[in-house]
């Protein structure tokens, strides 16, 4: 079908006075594909929107160039209206003639208007409708871990009416968290009532993820548990926790019977007896400044709970008091208020052993003087760490990781709870130091993120906006390696060829892939290279 | 072509600066083209010749931060390729300067003049440099 | 059905507006009020503080969810406007709001310039919106508007191409009906440094708030003095400006990182400026922060200590006198430019907000939570809280918990159905 096409210059109300619009018109109407220029004062109101639909009623038009402010705003908004219009909105071309053009530079700009007009003409000659299709996507979710973060997030999902299947490598739910008395042990014997109730949650312990390929909307992941299981999923929200480890490099003597870790403080805490009370407790921290929350949440709450419990002299030391979470300046406060002396020192404090007990030797920087101290007992500083497996897991979902190994790139984009893959997330200390008001924060966004990508019923998708043609394709694997999104699967389309497939549901329409393909196989419709090189062409001629 | 700058501008950062710096009611040389890209990472060293070939002075690719990317990878690659078209050009004689990668995000329309304005420097100095020859 | 798939989030700022967007794509109508006359909230102003590579400020998030907003058809919002009123319950309150006169209608303003252009007065009543405004239209100063003040003038009102501006506005008021739930995310106010008298904001020109640099970078790129134009050789942060004292008994989270950042981009456009930091306890948790930390280790001083006092100091410098902690004595010291990081301080109004809605305020004054580890849910079911007006966060943090916020009414929504 030959190109008819409609031409729109809006004039801002009559205030673009460095555009000449009579002389842009005349020389638009020259050509030989335009239908129509009109000239129109407001076209972002009502009455540009009649005067757009009156047109587009009644002239035959099968492509539609408008030039007026930012398409930022206004490209969804008149897309919208085309599309009332039985218009296919990818027939659509636009040019910025007033933030970078009229308000831009002095002086006239009619030769640049016409210009970047001419771009946008350019581009529309060869602009291609994008059909929406509706896709079945299964819509289950995959929880891989089943600590307080997963099975929060499983119940969470439970309660929105999303199936979801929760996987353990463990032979028990529970996690770290199960071991601490109080709180957090008894909100994890009430989930794991809760799971086990709900009729939408699958449980699979002693079973570990050994494969993801896919993408989102379907998943096939493989597990391994007592068999080999291969199910299907619609996104996956992985759990995955943490590790801590003392951290020995820091610590010129082996953690033992009286250097002991955080949780071995809490084992003896919760003991029923206790052979000898220790009477000087000394807990070091923030010895680096790595992923500071964890150790001065553990050592707030556990400095407490000796004092309490044991009424010991309690000291701690550190380089500086991690108070940025909700309620910790209050809880330090509490610990000072309680007797527990804090001693802040500059220089990482010397510790030996001393007949028995420990011995710290450290800089008071407040006091300005040396403070020598002989505890019965220290607690020692624990590196917050990915957990164990984190790095063949992420190599294996082919996802990168942070400077330290947690999961989820250092990249402002995928916060709070996503990764490069749509339909993969991470939740809780598996991808960094948070605290627990974070971690919930965590857990419901993910649940609201699945929700949003994979509704009850269909999703809509744009069917073929970034397409590998199968006759130019040579299944070279470029694309499928430099996809950042992990969108694209190779396909058998017949018993001999194998071609590149981008998933519509998972591309997040960069063009990468567009731009690297060595056959040129990948049309990206509304930026593909000729649509881009008609618009060099038609700069300057004029 | 007779000159122009040909900006291939990323939507979600050196497109967004360029609107702000109009709505600044900032200005810069009349010269520059702005072609919408929805990544850096999508421009292809063929666009980039072509643009020159054209006749364009100066061909630049505006991407988002280092760091800073959506697509995570669609500025390092659009570095690449312009680095590769610099060599392409220079190879040929042609002044590899005529191509360059810039980085700035949304909220920086000042860093948008300022590239603007220091390519348009350059290429002011070497018409001097040639008119003098 | 249709009656509870309306929502009311009260603020326009980045938690309004992420919440905003995340209800929207799951399917409801959300009303955004926003009580000034452009949403965007704090980070409007904030400027772009990468170096060579990003720093992870997520201040740029902001324009890109400000685009998404206004262009969405099931997000009306409605500037200029309070919630005055609340009626019903959770999946039906009927919301009362009240919309100040704006004379200049953002519904029908193309921004053209054409009415300043008219404008008589100097400096001009009509005044055009920061370019990151939504809506981007122009308003009128009433202080400088002749009109305002009772004079004959009309030349905006005929020169405007679409009948935006109309005089003799009176406040109005609408009711929304059907809402099903209420999410509040008015943010926060910026702790006024004037209460601290001793550090000389609002006496010395060369003594400004981070906030205030914030927007300097934002609108002029590069920080130079007001005294002579150039840009600053001695600057000094001052950290925990309005935290962690006797008034406000927390961190707010987001001034160590916000002063390293800017100490940073100074370092960067002035490599031989010499930059110093005054804290007491440095906050450097965060995704890939402690790198960043070190890194500043580098070329930035960081002194533990308590500045008691600035004052006057030859050649438009300043003096400040502090307790110098490592070294155990008082020092002083001149510098050319000094930033109070100031922090994170409930909002004055939320008194106002919280009797209307008929939730609490908790200790600190911002407002309270049901229980301890729910922070979105309020007292009032039905009535959700979403970013810094809960308890300070950073950009990021405001958005997780703006996501969280709109899970949140859409699961109990659900279970009320």
């Amino acid at each position: 079908m030959p190109v008819r096409m409609g031409i729109f210059l809006c004039d801002c109300g009559g205030s673009l006075k460095n555009i000449d619009f009579p002389k842009v018109r005349e020389n638009l109407e020259n050509l030989e594909d335009i239908a129509f220029v009109d000239i129109t004062h407001n076209l972002c109101l009502e009455e540009g929107e009649k005067a757009i639909t009156s047109r587009i009623l009644t002239e035959n038009i099968n492509r539609v160039v408008i030039a007026a402010c930012s398409p930022e705003f206004r490209e969804r908004n008149f897309g919208e209206l085309l599309e009332k219009l039985r218009l296919n909105p990818g027939l659509l071309s636009l040019a910025n003639i007033r933030e970078q053009c009229s308000w831009a530079h002095e002086g006239d700009v009619t030769r640049k208007a016409l210009e970047l007009i001419m771009m946008a003409v350019g581009k529309a000659r060869l602009l291609q409708p994008v059909e929406r299709k509706e896709v079945a996507v299964n819509n289950e979710v995959l929880v891989v871990g089943g600590g307080f973060c997963g099975m929060k997030s499983s119940l969470e999902l439970s309660q929105l009416g999303i199936r979801t299947t929760l996987v353990e490598r463990e032979p028990t739910l529970g996690g770290k968290l199960k071991k601490l008395e109080g709180f957090y042990s008894s909100q994890i014997e009430a989930m794991i009532k809760a799971i086990e109730k709900a009729e939408n949650i699958e449980i699979l312990t002693s079973a570990e993820v050994t494969g993801v390929e896919g993408k989102i909307g379907d998943f096939k992941v493989r597990m391994r548990g007592t068999k080999e299981i291969l199910r299907s999923f619609g996104a996956i929200v992985f759990a995955t926790g943490y590790k801590t480890e003392v951290a020995a490099g820091d610590f010129p003597l082996k953690p033992g019977v009286n250097i002991i870790s955080q949780e071995r403080l809490v084992q003896l805490l919760q003991a029923p007896t206790l052979e000898a009370r220790p009477e000087t407790i000394g807990f070091i921290f923030d010895l680096s400044d790595e992923n500071p929350r964890f150790p001065t949440l553990a050592t707030l709450n556990n400095a407490l709970a000796v004092k309490q419990r044991w009424g010991s002299e309690v000291y701690v030391f550190c380089k500086n008091v991690k108070v940025d979470s909700e309620g910790v300046e209050k809880l330090y406060r509490e610990a000072r208020e309680d007797g527990v002396m804090f001693l802040k020192f500059d220089k990482n404090p010397k510790i030996s052993a001393d007949d028995g007990r420990v011995k710290i030797d450290a800089e008071d920087t407040l006091l300005g003087e040396e403070i020598v101290l002989t505890c019965d007992l220290v607690v020692a500083e624990e590196k917050l760490l990915p957990a164990e497996g984190t790095e063949g897991l992420s190599s294996l979902l082919k996802i990168r990781t942070d400077s330290q190994g947690f999961y989820q790139e250092e990249n402002v984009h995928l916060y709070p709870v996503s990764s490069e893959r749509k339909g993969i997330f991470f939740v809780g200390n598996c991808r960094g130091d948070l605290d627990l008001g974070r971690v919930l924060a965590d857990i419901s966004s993910v649940v609201a993120k699945v929700y949003e990508l994979l509704p009850p019923g269909k999703v809509i998708v744009e069917a073929e906006r970034v397409k590998a043609d199968p006759q130019k394709c040579v299944a070279c694997l470029t694309c499928i390696r430099v996809c950042p999104h992990r969108a694209v699967q190779l396909v058998q389309v017949d018993s001999e060829k194998v071609v590149a497939e981008i998933s519509q549901l998972a591309c997040d329409k960069c063009g990468i892939c567009a731009a690297i393909c060595p056959a040129k196989a990948i049309k990206f419709e509304g930026y593909s290279d000729d649509q881009i090189l008609a618009q060099i062409e038609a700069i300057g001629v004029s | 072509m007779n000159g122009e700058i040909i900006a291939f501008c990323c939507e979600h950062s050196a497109y967004a600066a360029a609107d702000v710096v109009g709505k600044q009611g900032l200005h810069y040389p009349e010269k520059l083209r702005v072609i919408r890209v929805p990544c850096a990472g999508r421009v292809d060293i063929i666009h980039m010749l072509k643009a020159l070939e054209e006749g364009a002075a100066a061909v630049l690719v505006l991407g988002c931060e280092d760091g800073l990317c959506q697509h995570l990878t669609g500025n390092v690659r659009a570095k690449e390729r312009v680095k590769y078209s610099e060599t392409l050009l220079t190879e040929v004689g042609i002044d590899g300067g005529r191509v360059g990668m810039f980085n700035l995000a949304a909220n920086a329309p000042h860093k948008f003049i300022k590239i603007i304005n220091e390519v348009n420097d350059r290429i002011k100095e070497r018409e001097r440099e040639n008119d003098s020859r | 059905m249709k009656a509870e798939r309306s929502i009311v989030v009260i603020g326009g700022g980045i938690a309004g507006i992420t919440s905003a967007l995340e209800l929207a794509n799951s399917g409801f109508t959300v009303y955004l009020v926003e009580k000034e006359a452009r949403i965007g909230g704090q980070a409007a102003s904030f400027c772009c503080k990468a170096t060579e590579v990003c720093t992870k400020c997520s201040a740029c998030l902001l324009p890109q969810k400000l685009s998404e907003v206004a262009s969405y058809p099931q997000i009306s919002i409605l500037t200029n406007s309070m919630v005055v009123g609340v009626k019903g319950e959770l999946g039906n309150f009927q919301v009362e709001v009240c919309q100040k006169p704006q004379y200049i209608s953002p519904q029908k303003c193309i921004a053209c310039g054409m009415c300043t252009e008219v404008c008589p007065t100097m400096p001009k009543a009509i005044q055009s919106p920061p370019p990151e405004a939504v809506p981007y239209s122009y308003s009128i100063n009433e202080s400088q508007c002749l009109r305002l003040k009772g004079k004959k003038c009309n030349l905006c009102r005929e020169i405007c191409p679409t009948n935006a501006i109309v005089f003799g506005q009176k406040p109005e008021r609408q009711e929304l009906n059907n809402i099903g739930a209420i999410i509040v995310a008015i943010g926060f106010d910026v702790f006024n440094a004037r209460e601290i008298g001793y550090l000389g904001y609002g006496r010395y020109p060369n003594v400004l708030t981070g906030f205030d640099l914030e927007r300097i970078f934002r609108n002029q790129g590069s920080l130079k003095l007001s005294s002579n134009g150039k840009e600053p050789k001695k600057v000094a942060f001052i950290q925990c400006v309005g935290s962690r004292d006797e008034n406000h008994g927390y961190c707010s989270q987001v001034c160590c990182k916000y002063a390293m950042r800017l100490a940073r981009l100074i370092k960067h456009q002035k490599p031989d400026a010499e930059v110093t930091i005054f804290y007491i306890d440095l906050q450097t948790a965060g995704k890939g922060f402690a790198e960043f930390y070190k890194e500043c280790q580098g070329n930035i001083r960081f002194i533990r200590g308590v500045p008691v006092e600035i004052s006057e100091a030859p050649s438009d410098e300043v003096e400040v006198k502090f307790e110098n902690i490592t070294e155990g004595k008082v020092d002083r010291e001149n510098f050319d430019f000094v930033t109070l990081s100031v922090g994170i301080a409930p909002r004055k109004d939320s008194w106002e907000l919280a009797k209307v809605l008929g939730i609490n305020l908790g200790d600190d004054g911002f407002f309270d939570i049901k229980e301890p580890f729910n922070s979105t849910e309020t007292n009032v079911e039905g009535i959700f809280l979403a970013g810094a007006c809960q308890s300070p966060k950073d950009i990021p943090d405001s958005i997780a918990h703006g996501i969280s916020a709109a899970e949140r009414a859409m699961e109990v929504l659900k279970r009320c159905q």
